[in-house]
């Protein structure tokens, strides 16, 4: 007689897709998922506890650690919840080079997700050749602030570097550059039939299940659903330059896949309007009292990260630091839809899945 | 079968384009003036603030002073400077807070050791570490001097 | 709001320097050029005191005249109305605006009645998207904060929620909104506060066999240097 059981595999954490120290308990009936259980906490530092005990200053480098493929997004809404509660103002050359890092910033992040997407689902040149181009806007950055990955760049009250000479105009042969490499990858990758084979249809949901779990991102917004903070909520300075919000309609990997792709090529004309508008002269911190205390009260500032809203909650009581600091990650909560998403799924969706979702583990666990 | 041939296209093409690997470590990498390496230390120019040591988010700065053995001058001198380059996480707020730039970044990242001891880097080592030291340091933009706590 | 803190370092800084002011009119005496200096340094002093005197009064005129009402006072008051209306009358604690945030309006209500103003906010007030639910452990008591969003109208709401800190009970929001679901886990992971009705209440991010929670202020960690 021939009897069939369920089999519990572990995706364990260490495993070369999860795209960090993720671990997924798999229940499999032959090829097919029937329950999966994501298990986190691998990578989970404690930075929320450690910020009761550092000033705001001070936290800023570990803010950089969470989101670490992403992070000036990270510093950028650190400060700016302690800018708002204090009722700081920036000076406008500071935020202009607060914009231009930050979306700069999504490029190289989009090109991370691109490039190690397609390495998942099998395809060994778009890797690199993403790594090639997201190692150019590394270079621009370790001349601006001194690092490749984590910056400790913005400081509450403006930025800590003001622009090398002749940075700008590097940024500014970029975007070009740019443009000219994502016409390539869509004739490399857009076109070919496996990879579609692979990729539409696969995971797909409508947008009341987005709203209901608190997707954010390109996840929400493959749904049809026109929620992007930039435009919703404007921070920095963003209501001034002109760029589209690209939409999805069937809430599938497909979608969400060509979101990304044109959120870059967005970022690239909101980078061209920047440096056009870009100010001559101007400070880079504005007026900050020598010690940071905000006052006592809370506040819960959001923007939008390449993965989706990042929001930080802070409480405080006067002092100079702060008595509860909680971030929202996008990542975690995006994840929450995975196991529904992956009930009836086969083993080699699940990466794909997976990897459309755009998580970052050390934003997961914090 | 037209989208594989399309891309077939594109990776071809690019084995006729220039290289950009670089042939590190035979060639050394030449790291931009502002970029954060291991820290170099200046005795004379310490006044023993301890900024840089309150500053720390991960507080791997110790230092101790002593009062200046020249009975002429007022205030302290150094006398230890350690720092533990196994939680240093080279984020340059101490060079940032201190008032007499006498703690500064080098542009030094290969600092492999076999044995942890070798992490931790005292006050001579640091003072002798003093080529490519970065120029850029406290520049247009950081805040005021004894800014932050 | 920083201009107020400024003033509290130059007051301290003023009542010392008078202090060190008495010290060197005493020493000074002797000698004509310092006493004049000081004398002129003591003028400038009274001066800037005057001064500041003068701004302080009227500061103190302007606060007295009543803050202009928020704008969104209103939508405030119409969520109120609707809670009382359709839930009960006591289901309100307190109800206010918080200013440093872009003027959120803020609503903190009793565990009691935490689910059904949860069904009324999602489906009268369009109130569907939950943004971020914080736990906060004020030394006192415990708290559950929630932020809500329409993504229609873009209107937002705060709704905090108090707990015991003997017996931290909170009625679990995952029913009528999904995406509480972990952070309501991550909650019970790390400031132990359980929530009733929780589909799936377990620990996210510390290990399963873990004893305490960590981001409680009174929590001893097992490693003393961490």
């Amino acid at each position: 007689m021939i009897r069939t059981e369920e089999l519990l595999l572990n995706v364990g954490p260490q495993h070369p897709s999860t795209h960090g120290v993720f671990r997924i308990v798999v229940k499999l009936d032959g090829e097919v998922i029937t329950e999966a259980t994501p298990v986190m906490g691998y990578l989970h530092r404690g930075t929320e506890k450690l910020a009761e005990q550092l000033n705001y200053t001070q936290i800023i480098p570990y803010t950089d650690r969470m989101d670490y493929v992403s992070a000036m997004t990270n510093n950028y809404v650190l400060v700016h919840a302690v800018e708002t509660m204090m009722g700081l103002e920036v000076p406008e050359r500071a935020e202009f080079m607060r914009l231009i890092v930050m979306e700069l910033q999504r490029v190289a992040s989009h090109l991370v997700w691109w490039g190690t997407y397609l390495l998942d689902i099998g395809a060994m040149s778009p890797f690199l050749y993403a790594f090639r181009d997201r190692e150019t806007i590394i270079n621009l950055f370790n001349e601006l602030c001194g690092a490749r990955l984590t910056y400790n760049y913005m400081r509450v009250g403006g930025v800590k570097w003001d622009a090398p000479p002749g940075w700008i105009d590097k940024v500014s042969e970029f975007i070009p550059y740019m443009e000219g490499k994502l016409r390539e990858y869509d004739k490399l990758v857009s076109g070919n039939e496996i990879f579609l084979a692979r990729i539409k249809g696969i995971g797909k949901y409508d947008a009341a299940t987005a709203i209901d779990y608190g997707l954010s991102g390109a996840n929400l917004r493959c749904t049809g659903v026109d929620w992007d903070l930039r435009k919703a909520e404007p921070y920095s300075l963003y209501s001034r330059f002109e760029f589209d919000v690209p939409l999805g309609q069937n809430g599938d990997c497909y979608d969400r896949y060509r979101i990304r792709l044109e959120e870059i090529s967005q970022s690239l004309r909101i980078l061209k309007q920047a440096i056009a508008q870009f100010p001559s002269g101007g400070e880079t911190m504005g007026k900050v009292p020598r010690a940071i205390r905000p006052p006592a009260g809370e506040v819960y500032t959001r923007i939008e990260s390449p993965r989706g809203e990042i929001g930080c909650h802070i409480v405080s009581k006067g002092k100079a630091e702060p008595y509860r600091l909680k971030f929202r990650r996008p990542s975690f909560v995006n994840l929450q839809i995975l196991p529904k998403l992956l009930i009836g799924e086969t083993m080699t969706n699940l990466i794909t899945i997976l990897g459309g979702v755009d998580i970052v583990v050390g934003e997961v666990d914090c | 079968m037209k989208g594989l041939f399309r891309g077939l296209g594109v990776t071809l093409k690019a084995m006729t384009s220039p290289k950009v690997t670089t042939s590190y470590p035979d060639v050394p990498f030449e790291m931009p003036d502002r970029f954060r390496g291991i820290q170099h230390f200046i005795p004379e120019l310490c006044i023993v603030c301890n900024q840089c040591a309150r500053i720390c988010p991960t507080d791997c700065i110790t230092l101790t002073g002593k009062p200046n053995p020249d009975p002429e001058k007022r205030g302290k001198v150094i006398d230890t400077f350690d720092i533990n380059f196994e939680i240093c996480i080279l984020c340059d707020l101490c060079t940032e807070v201190c008032p007499t730039e006498a703690i500064v970044m080098t542009n030094h990242f290969e600092l492999s050791a076999f044995s942890r001891d070798d992490l931790f880097k005292d006050a001579q080592w640091l003072t002798d570490n003093n080529t490519l030291v970065r120029k850029d340091n406290n520049n247009i933009g950081a805040p005021a001097k004894g800014g932050a706590k | 709001m920083s201009e107020e803190e400024k003033k509290e370092p130059q007051e301290s800084g003023t009542a010392e320097a008078g202090e060190q002011a008495k010290q060197k009119t005493a020493e000074a005496e002797a000698d004509p050029e310092k006493a004049a200096k000081l004398k002129a340094a003591a003028e400038a002093r009274a001066a800037r005191a005057a001064a500041k005197a003068a701004a302080e009064a009227a500061e103190a005129a302007e606060a007295s005249a009543p803050p202009a009402p928020s704008p969104k006072q209103p939508e405030l008051d119409a969520a109120a109305a609707l809670i009382r209306r359709e839930v009960a009358d006591e289901a309100l604690e307190e109800v206010y605006i918080n200013e440093l945030n872009g003027h959120m309006p803020t609503i903190i209500v009793k565990n009691d009645y935490w689910r059904s103003i949860a069904e009324l906010l999602k489906i009268e007030n369009d109130l569907t998207y939950l943004r971020n639910v914080s736990g906060v452990d004020y030394e006192t008591h415990l708290e559950v904060v929630y932020h809500l969003v329409s993504l229609q109208s873009g209107r937002e709401l705060t709704v905090k929620v108090k707990a015991d800190r003997e017996k931290p009970e909170v009625s679990s929001a995952t029913p009528v909104w999904a995406t509480a679901n972990w952070n309501e886990r991550e909650i019970y992971d790390l400031l132990g506060i359980v929530f009733t009705g929780h589909p799936d209440l377990r620990r996210i991010m510390m290990p399963d066999d873990w004893v305490g929670h960590p981001l409680r202020k009174d929590y001893e960690p097992l490693d003393s240097e961490v």
